[in-house]
Order: structure tokens, then sequence, then C-alpha cells
């Protein structure tokens, strides 16, 4: 009856050594991809949401009770991104509930818009599909038309 | 050691103990904020006028009505697109802080008397989910709100350059029971707000011994 089951298949195996070096690489490489898969990958967009946007909705989007209503509640980022687009470039002349008014913004081009909108939407309902400039420009036409 | 030299230790001792409890007493009282004057020997201290005002109710007010409370304050305007709604933000943190402390009461002044009708300010509260028992929303004449938030040390300019042609700062102020400006922080900044909380709980303690 052999002993050491390692002689059995032709070699000799080293007891598994973990270093502290690789044990430390591999905490780094977890931090780093659990850092990748959570964040914001709209750079821009947050800086933009920042600048056009923070002042009201608040730096995590919680607004200010029902006058400013919290963007994580909001099923408006879950929906098609034109209806978005459009709130964003024309705002809301006045909220009959609330009578509160949203600014619409006129200087976003379309790639700040663009990255703006897949910021919110990634942010606020996880989606992951990008808006492109083109789809951006299309929508603006569309507004345009209806108003 | 001679007597004379032990009674001048004494002396010496019991003055600097003194000193130290003096010095720590000053370090613990809020200030007094805004000039002072000296009115035959007494110090009379910064006070903020007890102007009429009206309510979001369309009551007509003092701030005197209220009794013996401390008070907390902003001047804000309902349509302004830069700092207020953080600044109201953070007032509904000092409301949520306080609500249930009878001693304490807000109020937020609108400097747009054009467009912040008592209606108006009425509908805000409602949305705002407040109790107007304990939050009060005011207008006045515009000169006397102007007036007003000059003696609560707060900037408030007609600017036609600013937005919605309102230049104000943000700041929130603590009035104690006698109508003495005695803290402040900047409503913008939420930390700056958390380091407020103790400074009116500290004012809570001593008016209120």
């Amino acid at each position: 009856m052999p002993q050491n089951t390692n002689s059995l298949i032709g070699f000799n195996r080293k007891p598994l050594q973990i270093s502290f070096r690789s044990l430390f690489y591999l905490f780094i490489g977890i931090i780093l991809c659990s850092y990748s898969c959570h964040s914001n990958p709209y750079r821009q967009g947050h800086e933009l949401y920042k600048v056009h946007c923070e002042s009201c909705h608040m730096a995590d989007g919680s607004g200010l009770g029902k006058l400013i209503p919290s963007l994580d509640s909001s099923g408006l980022f879950r929906s098609t991104p034109e209806c978005l687009i459009c709130l964003i470039r024309h705002g809301i002349v006045k909220n009959e509930l609330t009578g509160q008014q949203m600014p619409g913004n006129e200087i976003l081009n379309d790639v700040e818009m663009a990255n703006l909108v897949n910021y919110l939407r990634q942010e606020y309902a996880g989606e992951t599909k990008a808006v492109t400039t083109d789809e951006v420009k299309t929508c603006l036409a569309t507004c345009k038309a209806e108003e | 050691m001679s007597r004379l030299k032990y009674s001048f230790i004494l002396v010496v001792t019991i003055t600097f103990l003194f000193q130290l409890v003096g010095c720590k007493n000053d370090n613990n009282a809020l200030p007094f904020l805004g000039n002072r004057e000296i009115v035959n020997g007494d110090t009379i201290q910064h006070t903020v006028p007890d102007y009429l005002l009206t309510d979001q109710d369309s009551q007509q007010v003092r701030i005197t009505s209220y009794g013996n409370k401390v008070f907390l304050a902003d001047f804000f305007f309902i349509s302004c697109p830069s700092i207020c709604p953080k600044v109201q933000k953070q007032m509904l943190r000092l409301y949520d802080r306080y609500k249930d402390d009878s001693r304490v009461m807000l109020f937020s002044h609108t400097i747009d008397q054009r467009h912040d009708s008592v209606t108006v300010l009425h509908r805000y509260a409602h949305n705002l989910g407040v109790d107007t028992g304990k939050w009060k929303f005011f207008t006045a004449e515009k000169d006397s709100i102007f007036a007003l938030a000059d003696d609560y040390f707060v900037s408030v300019v007609d600017d036609p350059s600013a937005p919605k042609g309102f230049d104000h700062s943000g700041k929130i102020i603590l009035l104690d029971k006698n109508r003495h400006v005695r803290g402040f922080c900047e409503g913008t900044d939420p930390e700056s707000v958390t380091a407020f909380f103790s400074t009116v709980d500290k004012l809570l303690a001593t008016e209120y011994k």
C-alpha cells in the first residue's frame, strides 16, 4: 500500500505555498475588479451632472421632498432615452402639482448630452446600453418638431 | 519658609486657578455676533428686529409671538436655480433633528415677493412635507425682508447678472430666545451643518439650564 499518492502519478508535489506578495496582488486585483464593476464609466457625464444638475437634484440625486423628486425613484431612466433627452433640453415649464419649474439646458452639445444621459441611466437604472450622439441628434430634432 | 512666602504662593495659585476656570467658561460660551453698545453702563448686544411678517397661512406674526425659543433662519426664493435647494435640504436636516424639540423653530424668508406669494409659499411648504407649526415660511415688504437679512448678517442684493436677479448667501443663522445672533453655518455645505448641530445643542443647553 503506497503511502504517498503523489508517487503513484509519477511526481512529487510540493505543498501549496502562498506568499504574502501573492495574496497582496490578489487583494489589489479584487479591489480593482470590484471598483471597475460598480463605478460609473461616464466620467464626463458625472462632471456635467455636477455642473448642471447637482444644485437642485443634490450630489446623491435625493432631491428635495416632493418639490424635486429623487432620481432613484424616477422611472424615466428606465424608459426610452428620448424622454430624458427632451426633458433635459427643454425642462419643465411648471409642474402642475408642485408649481416647480425645471429649467431646460440649451448649452449642452450632442456629445455632452449623450454622456450626461448615459451617466444618469447607468447610475439610476443600471442601464448599460449607451445612447450615441447620432441618437441624441435625431431625438433633439424630433423634440423641436413637437414644439 | 516664612508665612509671607506661603501666603504669596497661595495667592498666586488661587489666582491661577480662577483664571483657568474663567478661560474655560469663556471657551464654552457661544459668542454674541454683531456690534454691541454700552448704554448707561449696560452692554446691549446686537438684536434682530421684531418685524411684522406674513407666514404661509397668511397669519401676521412677530418673532416674539413664538415665545422663548431658539430660531434657525435662512433666506431663499422658490424659483432659485442656484444654491437654495441645497440650503433648504440642509434646513430639512435641521428640521428632522429638532422636529420633536419644542424649544426650536425654523424660519425661511423669501426674498422674491413678486413670485413667492402666500399661496405659493403654502404649496411649497406642503410639498416639502414639513409641519408648518414648526417651520415657518415668511414674506413681507421687500425693503423689510432685505433689512431683516442685513440684521441676520445674510447678504441679499438685487443683481440683474445673477440667476433670476438675486444674489444672496446661503448661511443658516442661529438666534437665541432674545433674538441675538449666536452662530451660523454654510447651508450649502453638509459638513458645516453637521458641525452646526453641536452649536445649536450648546445654545439649547445654556439657554434652558
